[in-house]
């Protein structure tokens, strides 16, 4: 490994951590598409930006590119408030307005301009290692990892200093804004955050990228954990994770260095989702199945504790009279049998003592809804589940 | 390039008479994406659609625009659906859902481009238009699938234009009244795909999405009614097509999709400031108007009030006594006057029988808790 790819992963995964950090709130808080908005309509102020200084990394341009980005944010709010269009129009209709001004600057001044669409959109990782930052003629290494190191820093000292304001101020507005926290501040805080990050990011992985590292790691994380902190390490920790090993993948197929990490994102978020313990579609799906098999057992309870005469109890009855198949009648049969909450004797089914109880106890939940779930009931009678 | 050229030019025909009927095909459907609150799906479909686009080209090794459009196709619908799959199983709300596959699809979709570019026998050139656009590479074939899709789904438009009206205002009913509408919705979500796809040889990946929305959300502005909302918005779509063609053939170095998504953006801005019934302008005017025709009205109220210790009704007064009340000046007066509601004769008024009776019921409508 020489030092210049070495170089490229440290970068890859700080601007990984850098965009992870504003995503997780961006997700929680239901805006990860203003991210999207973001990182399109910055494009006009980092052309601006670029025509004034001629260097993708001074600090003026980060910052002139990242107020156009809380521009965005404060048109896309203005639209939402005259009430013209719905909310999520208003986003749609920003940002391809201001990145198509900035294609077209772009485009008409491509002479005299070092800055190309491709680059926008694509970013240039594998060059990045080639523009030094020297002061006083010593080399201190690559510029965009001196840019992207100093925007983490900031992020992660921000994190913590407002931690529980902006915790707060997420899970319960309400909540923050009478304990006298400025939701509005925290809010445009976070906002400008996410713009100085995208700008900053961009560089490396460009536009549309910039929005996967941001989303991508937070929204996997979200159906890993419900803690907050954790739910920042594990995004963290997943944004990292794929920017060193799509920078291999990268290396491996000769193909483009962001365009591999997304993909990792991307391979790494379906297993999640398919796979994820409690929240991934199979194990959703599982206990679906559960519920409903769970569920036809409680209503065969109680037919049972409704009805006395002999030919309402008969196992036949089950496919004839309740309309359940075979297969779903002996499923419940047996559940209930395993459970001990019913006897067989001959064809007629009985309630036994622990049944009658469950019975009665499920009853007086579904009558009055004092009991906080029935799963603490299911729980406490059941030793197989459904 | 000549205003001249520009009718008898055969390329310059073609390509304005593609961005025209792709212009009015994104209104027509783009109407019904806005009204679903799905503007935002439009963005994650076409960024979905890259990975598409490349694959059909390293599948077949061709580059047949049809082909390439059908993977193009597949990738969105695949997108989209899975959108759907994961704000419906998971807690991940819409939002993210969107940002998700846009940013992901389209980075996969970045990672094969890439992948092609190496190639040996790499003869990419050209997928790149797909990222912005390219109207000028569209040619008479482009434009007659253009023109028959915007004629397919007109007709499925107008033979379930009952069933996607109900559906579009209220799903609920439109359900319990027993039509399928999860067919209704996913006829309506491929036909969004579809006129997306389309366009993405000419306006690109990334603009697509404002030629969906900026036309339906233009017309809105000016209607009520569905039927005149989405013939507005085709119409709207069609001249940014066609303005946006021509302004781009006169300059150089001006890519077409830019700049007919910034006239379609125009009439956005327009249609905000200047729709009468919802406009900016006219509504900050009504607001203005109300708010001086109330003024008038406690004036007019204030008078009553004095009057009405009087046996005489129209026993002049001074206008000296209504400087307690801050609400007249002597324009509101003059109004008044013009409106024969009071007679001003020197530095006295005095109200008239019709501005009486007027106050009168003011005041009654105002609530006896006053008197």
């Amino acid at each position: 490994m020489t030092s210049a790819q070495l170089e490229i992963q440290i970068i890859a995964a700080l601007v990984a951590m850098a965009c992870a950090i504003p995503g997780t709130f961006l997700v929680l808080r239901k805006m990860a598409m203003i991210s999207d908005a973001i990182s399109h309509s910055i494009l006009p102020g980092l052309v601006l930006g670029f025509f004034i200084t001629n260097d993708l990394n001074s600090p003026f341009l980060i910052l002139l590119a990242a107020i156009t980005g809380v521009v965005t944010v404060v048109l896309v709010e203005f639209i939402q408030k005259t009430g013209l269009v719905k909310e999520d129009t208003a986003i749609g209709l920003v940002f391809p307005a201001l990145f198509s001004i900035g294609v077209i600057l772009i485009a008409k001044n491509a002479n005299d301009v070092h800055l190309d669409i491709d680059a926008v959109l694509l970013g240039e990782l594998a060059f990045a290692p080639f523009d030094r930052l020297e002061v006083n003629a010593i080399d201190i290494g690559p510029k965009s990892l001196w840019v992207i190191g100093t925007i983490l820093l900031t992020t992660i000292s921000l994190l913590l200093l407002f931690f529980k304001e902006l915790k707060l101020s997420t899970f319960d507005k309400g909540l923050a804004t009478t304990l006298g926290f400025s939701p509005l501040l925290l809010h445009y805080g976070l906002m400008t955050v996410s713009s100085i990050t995208v700008v900053g990011a961009f560089d490396a992985v460009g536009a549309i990228l910039v929005v996967a590292l941001i989303i991508a790691p937070a929204a996997t994380a979200y159906l890993l954990t419900d803690s907050l902190k954790k739910m920042l390490l594990i995004s963290c920790f997943l944004g990292v994770f794929s920017a060193i090993s799509g920078y291999w993948m990268a290396n491996f197929l000769d193909a483009s260095i962001a365009g591999s990490m997304t993909t990792m994102l991307g391979i790494i978020f379906l297993i999640v989702y398919l796979f994820a313990p409690k929240r991934g579609v199979f194990s959703v799906i599982y206990k679906e199945k559960h519920q409903r098999i769970e569920v036809s057992l409680l209503v065969f309870l109680l037919h049972l504790q409704n009805h006395v005469e002999i030919e309402e109890r008969h196992v036949d009855h089950l496919q004839k009279h309740i309309n359940w198949g075979k297969v779903k009648s002996k499923t419940i049969l047996d559940l209930a049998q395993k459970n001990n909450l019913i006897k067989l004797s001959g064809n007629i089914v009985n309630l036994t003592e622990k049944g009658t109880e469950f019975t009665e106890e499920a009853l007086r939940y579904i009558t009055t809804n004092k009991e906080t779930a029935i799963e603490d009931l299911k729980a406490k009678f059941f030793l197989f589940r459904g | 390039m000549d205003l001249i050229d520009f009718f008898t030019n055969y390329t310059l025909r073609t390509i304005t008479l593609g961005t025209a009927i792709l212009g009015a095909i994104c209104g027509m459907l783009g109407s019904f994406a806005v009204l679903r609150k799905q503007s935002l799906l439009g963005d994650a479909i076409s960024h979905a659609s890259l990975p598409g686009i490349a694959l059909a080209f390293i599948i077949t090794g061709v580059k047949d625009p049809n082909l390439i459009l059908l993977g193009a196709l597949i990738s969105g619908l695949i997108g989209t659906f899975w959108i759907k799959g994961i704000t419906k199983r998971t807690r991940l709300k819409s939002d993210t859902a969107l940002g998700l596959i846009l940013s992901l699809f389209f980075g996969l979709g970045i990672l094969l481009l890439t992948f092609i570019q190496k190639m040996p026998n790499a003869n990419q050139a050209g997928l790149d238009k797909y990222l912005f656009g390219q109207a000028a590479t569209l040619v008479e074939q482009d434009v007659l699938i253009m023109a028959s899709v915007t004629g397919v789904s007109l007709i499925v438009l107008l033979l379930f234009w009952k069933e996607f009206k109900l559906l579009l205002f209220d799903p609920d009913y439109t359900k319990t009244l027993g039509f399928n509408t999860r067919f209704l919705d996913i006829l309506i979500t491929f036909f969004i795909v579809l006129a997306i796809v389309l366009g993405l040889q000419t306006v690109g990946v990334i603009l697509m999405s404002a030629m969906l929305l900026a036309p339906a959300a233009a017309a809105r502005q000016w209607t009520n009614n569905l039927s005149t909302m989405i013939i507005l918005a085709s119409i709207f779509g069609a001249l940014s097509g066609i303005f946006g063609t021509a302004i781009s053939a006169t300059q150089n170095n001006l890519s077409t999709g830019p700049v007919i998504v910034l006239i379609a953006a125009s009439f956005v801005l327009i249609s905000f400031a200047f729709s009468p019934s919802r406009g900016l302008i006219f509504r900050e005017m009504r607001f203005r108007k109300n708010r001086k025709e109330l003024h008038l009205k406690k004036t007019l109220t204030f008078m009553y009030r004095i009057a009405q210790n009087h046996d005489n009704i129209s026993h002049p007064h001074a206008i000296r006594i209504l400087n307690n009340f801050q609400g007249f000046t002597k324009k509101s007066l003059l109004k008044l006057e013009n409106q024969e509601l009071i007679s001003l004769s020197g530095k006295q008024w005095a109200l008239t029988k019709k501005g009486y009776e007027e106050a009168a019921s003011i005041n009654k409508k105002l609530g006896k808790s006053d008197d």
